[in-house]
C-alpha cells in the first residue's frame, strides 16, 4: 500500500539503485563496473542486518552524502526516460481521438468500415458510462484517491472504469 | 567576354530557379505519392548542384567574376537598395559546395526521417534554409545579406523545434534565436552606422568611401554579429543545444553552412578590416578563447552529437583566429573544407543513432566496427580530416592557418591557446573514435543495426570523397591572393603535426586506462569542463532570476507602493505630521525667549530695510 512517507527499506533500496547508475556512468566499460558494483554491494551488505534505527538512519545520510559527493555530473539517462534525448519526442504527433469526429464526411467515407465501427463503439460508451462513474465513486476513498491506479470492473459485463481513455490512447510511437 | 557573362549570370539563375520551384510546385501540385515532393526536392537540389559547377569552372578557368543588379528595389533620397547579387570567388566557390552538402544531407534524410508523417514539411524547411543562405552569401549589399540572415535564423528556429512536443527542443530553438538576436543587434547597429556615414550598403562603395574613416564601431558591431551566428565565446550555449533538432538539421545548418555565416559575413567585409588593428586584435583573441574553451568542453562530453558540436564552435573560433591574422582566404578555405568532414560526422553520427535506437551516449556503444564498417570508416576519415591529417581536406587549410598564425608577430598568448586547442582536438576526436567504433558493445543486442541502404552510404561515401579530395582541388586550382610564408624552420613548418600527434598519443594513453581497475576521484577541471564550464548555469540562472526578480519588486512594489501612497497619502500624511511635529515643539512656553526672539528678528529686519 503506497503511503505519503517512504520506508527506511525504500530509502536505502533507492540510494543502491541511483548509486549503481552512477556507478554505470562512471565505470562505462562492464568489467570495471561489475568489479565496483560488486564492492558497492558489499559495502551495503555490511550493515544489512543492522537493527537500531538510529544507527541505520545515521548510515544512510551518510550514504546520501556521499552520493551527493560522488555522482556524475552528467549521468546516463535512457532516451525515452524524462531527461533523456528522445522524451516527448513524437507526442507533437499523437493526436487526441476526438479529432476523427472532426473529419469531413468525405475523409469519413474513404473508411466506412472503421467509423460504423466507431459509432457503436462510442454507444457502448454512452450505455457504460454512468456505471463506470458509479463505480469510480463507490470505491475512491473520502479523502481523495491513493494512487493513479484504476480499479477493475467488479461486476459481470461491466467494463473497466474510463476504458475509453486506455482503449483509444495513441501509440507510443506513431508511425 | 560578355559571352562569359552572359553564360555565368544564366547558370546563376537557372540555379536559383531550380531550387525555388519546388517551393511553389509544393503548393500548386498535389501527388498520391506520399515521398514524391521529397524526392522532387532532392532532385532539385542535386541538379542546382550541377548547374552550379559551370560558374565554377569558369570562374577557375578564367577568372571571371560578376556582380548582378536586376531589380531597383527602393530608395530613399540618394540612398539606393537594389536586387544584386555579387559572384565572385566566395560565394561561386561557396554555392556549390553547400549544394552538394545539402544534396547529401538531402539523401540521407530522406531514410532518416522516413517514418516522420510531416516530412514533405521538413524537406521544404530545408529547401527554403538552403536559399535563404543562397541569398545570404550571394549578396552584393547589406540589406540583401540581412534578409539571408534573418531567413537562416528563422529556419534554424523552426528545425531546432521540429520535435515541438519536447520541451527541451522548444527551448533550445529560443536559446538559439535570443543568443543570435543579441548579434544581431550587432549587425543592424552597423547597417544603421553604414546607412549614415557611408550614405550606401552596397559593398563596391562601402569600400571606397570608409577608407577614411574611424570604422571601430561598425566593426565591433559585424564582430557582435559573428559571435552571435558562429557561436563565439559569450554567445555559444546555443549551437550544443542546438541538438536537439533531427540530425539532418544538425548536419546541415549547425556545422556546415549557417554557424559559418559570421565568418562569411566577416570574410565578405574584410576589406573593412584589414587595415583596423583593433578589429583584428578582437577576432584574434575571442576566436583564440572560443576554439579553447569549446574544446575543453568538448573533451568530457558523452553525447555523440554535442561533442560533433563543440567541434563545430571550436573550428568556427579557429576561423575566427583566421581573420584576426589577417588571413581571410585562409578563413575561407577552411569553411569550404570544414564543411565536408563536418557534414560527414553528423551523417555518420546519424547512422549509429538510429541503429542503436535513438541511443546517443558514447558511453552505451562500442564494437561499432565490426557491425556499420562504412559509416565507421567514414566517422575515422572525417576526425582524421578535423585533427589536420596530412592530405584530408582538412589539413591544407588547419595547417595552413597553423603556420600562418606560427610566423606572425602576433599574439603570443592568442598562439598559445590554439595550439593548446589543436591538440585536444585530437584528444576528444580519439576519445569518440575509441567509444564508437572499438572495443565490445555496450547496448542491447536487439538493435536496429543496418546500414546496407543506398540512402545511407552514398551519401556517407560522397562526402568522405569530398574529405579526401577538396582540399587538394581547391589549394591547386585557386592562388591564394596574399602570397604564403614559404620558407621557415622546420619546428614551425611541423608544429601542427607535432602538436596533433602529442595530444593523439596522450589520449590513447588516457583511454587505455578507462578499463583498467583504477578507482579516480574527479578533479575540479573535470566538473569545470562537464559543465561546460558553468556558463549556461550562471548565464541561463542568475541574470533571469536577477532581472525576472527585479522586475517584480517594481511591478508589484515599487510601482503601485509610489502611486498609491508615496505620491498621496503617506507623503502627506508624513509631512503634516513632521510639521505639526515641528510645531507643536517649538511652543514650549518659553514666553521670553519669544519675544525676545521676535523683537530682536524685528529690529535686524527694520534696521536692513532703513539702510
Amino acid at each position: 500500500m503506497a503511503a505519503a512517507y517512504l520506508t527506511h527499506q525504500q530509502k536505502v533500496l533507492r540510494l543502491y539503485k541511483k548509486s549503481l547508475r552512477h556507478l554505470e556512468s562512471w565505470c562505462i566499460f562492464r568489467d570495471k563496473y561489475r568489479f565496483y558494483a560488486c564492492l558497492l554491494r558489499a559495502r551495503f551488505d555490511e550493515n544489512k542486518n543492522e537493527k537500531d534505527m538510529v544507527k541505520a538512519t545515521k548510515l544512510l545520510k551518510a550514504g546520501e552524502e556521499e552520493f551527493w559527493a560522488k555522482q556524475h555530473p552528467q549521468p546516463y539517462i535512457f532516451p525515452d526516460s524524462p531527461g533523456g534525448t528522445s522524451y516527448e519526442r513524437y507526442n507533437c504527433y499523437k493526436v487526441p481521438e476526438w479529432v476523427l469526429d472532426h473529419w469531413h464526411p468525405s475523409e469519413k467515407a474513404m473508411y466506412p468500415d472503421y467509423f460504423s465501427k466507431r459509432e457503436q463503439w462510442k454507444k457502448l460508451r454512452e450505455k457504460s458510462w454512468d456505471k463506470e462513474v458509479a463505480q469510480l465513486q463507490a470505491e475512491t476513498p473520502a479523502g481523495g484517491p491513493r494512487t493513479e491506479a484504476l480499479p477493475p470492473a467488479r461486476k459481470e459485463g461491466d467494463l473497466p472504469p474510463l476504458w475509453w481513455q486506455y482503449v483509444t490512447r495513441p501509440k507510443e510511437r506513431p508511425a | 567576354m560578355p559571352s562569359l557573362h552572359i553564360i555565368l549570370t544564366t547558370s546563376f539563375i537557372i540555379t536559383l530557379v531550380i531550387l525555388i520551384s519546388p517551393v511553389f510546385t509544393s503548393i500548386l501540385y498535389k501527388s498520391l505519392n506520399r515521398n514524391w515532393h521529397t524526392h522532387h526536392i532532392k532532385t532539385a537540389v542535386k541538379m542546382a548542384f550541377f548547374t552550379s559547377l559551370l560558374p565554377l569552372f569558369l570562374h577557375h578557368h578564367t577568372g571571371t567574376e560578376l556582380t548582378i543588379t536586376n531589380l531597383h528595389w527602393m530608395n530613399i533620397m540618394t540612398f539606393d537598395i537594389n536586387t544584386s547579387f555579387k559572384l565572385d570567388h566566395l560565394s561561386i566557390t561557396f554555392v556549390p559546395i553547400a549544394l552538394y552538402v545539402t544534396w547529401a544531407i538531402l539523401e540521407f534524410a530522406s531514410w532518416y526521417m522516413k517514418s516522420d508523417p510531416n516530412i514533405n514539411q521538413f524537406f521544404k524547411f530545408l529547401l527554403i534554409f538552403l536559399i535563404a543562405m543562397v541569398t545570404l552569401v550571394t549578396a552584393n549589399n547589406m540589406f540583401q545579406l540581412f534578409i539571408g540572415w534573418e531567413g537562416v535564423g528563422i529556419m534554424s528556429f523552426l528545425l531546432i523545434g521540429w520535435w515541438w512536443a519536447r520541451a527541451d527542443a522548444n527551448t533550445a530553438a529560443l536559446q538559439a534565436v535570443l543568443y543570435k538576436g543579441v548579434g544581431d543587434v550587432g549587425l543592424i547597429f552597423t547597417l544603421g552606422w553604414m546607412a549614415t556615414n557611408l550614405n550606401s550598403w552596397e559593398m563596391q562603395q562601402m569600400y571606397i568611401t570608409a577608407k577614411s574613416l574611424d570604422m571601430n564601431a561598425p566593426l565591433i558591431g559585424l564582430i557582435l554579429a559573428a559571435t552571435g551566428k558562429s557561436a563565439q565565446f559569450g554567445l555559444h550555449p546555443w549551437l550544443p543545444s542546438a541538438m536537439e533538432g533531427p540530425t539532418p538539421v544538425s548536419a546541415l545548418l549547425h556545422s556546415s553552412t549557417m554557424v559559418v555565416a559570421g565568418i562569411f559575413l566577416l570574410v565578405r567585409l574584410s576589406p573593412l578590416m584589414q587595415d583596423n588593428p583593433f578589429a583584428l586584435t578582437t577576432c584574434l583573441i575571442l576566436g583564440a578563447l572560443t576554439t579553447l574553451f569549446t574544446t575543453i568542453c568538448a573533451l568530457t562530453q558523452n553525447d555523440i552529437k554535442k561533442i560533433i558540436a563543440f567541434s563545430t564552435s571550436s573550428q568556427s573560433g579557429l576561423m575566427m583566429v583566421t581573420i584576426g591574422l589577417n588571413q581571410p582566404y585562409l578563413a575561407f578555405l577552411h569553411i569550404c573544407t570544414h564543411a565536408f568532414f563536418k557534414a560527414m560526422l553528423f551523417l555518420c553520427s546519424g547512422v549509429i543513432i538510429h541503429a542503436l535506437n535513438n541511443e546517443q551516449d558514447i558511453r552505451k556503444m562500442g564494437g561499432l566496427l565490426y557491425l556499420i564498417p562504412t559509416t565507421t570508416s567514414c566517422l575515422t576519415i572525417g576526425s582524421l580530416a578535423l585533427m589536420g591529417t596530412p592530405f584530408l581536406a582538412g589539413f591544407f587549410s588547419k595547417d595552413a592557418i597553423i603556420e600562418a598564425l606560427n610566423n606572425s608577430y602576433l599574439n603570443a598568448w592568442a598562439l598559445a591557446l590554439t595550439l593548446l586547442a589543436t591538440s585536444l582536438t585530437a584528444a576528444y576526436s580519439l576519445r569518440m573514435i575509441f567509444f564508437v567504433n572499438m572495443n565490445f558493445p555496450r547496448f542491447p543486442a536487439l538493435s536496429p543495426i543496418n546500414e546496407n541502404i543506398k540512402s545511407i552510404t552514398n551519401p556517407l561515401k560522397r562526402l568522405a570523397w569530398g574529405t579526401i579530395l577538396a582540399g587538394d582541388l581547391m589549394t591547386c586550382a585557386v592562388l591564394p591572393p596574399k602570397p604564403p610564408m614559404l620558407s621557415m624552420p622546420p619546428y614551425i613548418k611541423l608544429t601542427a603535426l607535432v602538436i596533433t600527434i602529442l595530444g593523439l598519443t596522450i589520449a590513447l594513453e588516457l583511454a587505455l586506462f578507462t578499463n583498467k581497475q583504477r578507482p579516480y576521484m574527479p578533479k575540479q577541471y573535470f566538473y569545470f569542463s562537464t559543465m561546460l564550464g558553468y556558463y549556461p548555469t550562471i548565464m541561463h540562472r542568475f541574470f533571469p532570476y536577477t532581472f525576472l526578480k527585479l522586475s517584480q519588486t517594481i511591478g508589484t512594489m515599487t510601482i503601485d507602493q509610489t502611486w498609491l501612497e508615496k505620491t498621496g497619502p503617506k507623503t502627506i500624511t508624513s509631512l503634516n505630521l513632521s510639521l505639526a511635529t515641528t510645531t507643536s515643539n517649538i511652543q514650549k512656553g518659553m514666553m521670553k525667549t519669544f519675544l525676545s526672539l521676535f523683537f530682536t528678528t524685528l529690529m535686524i529686519i527694520i534696521l536692513l530695510n532703513y539702510y
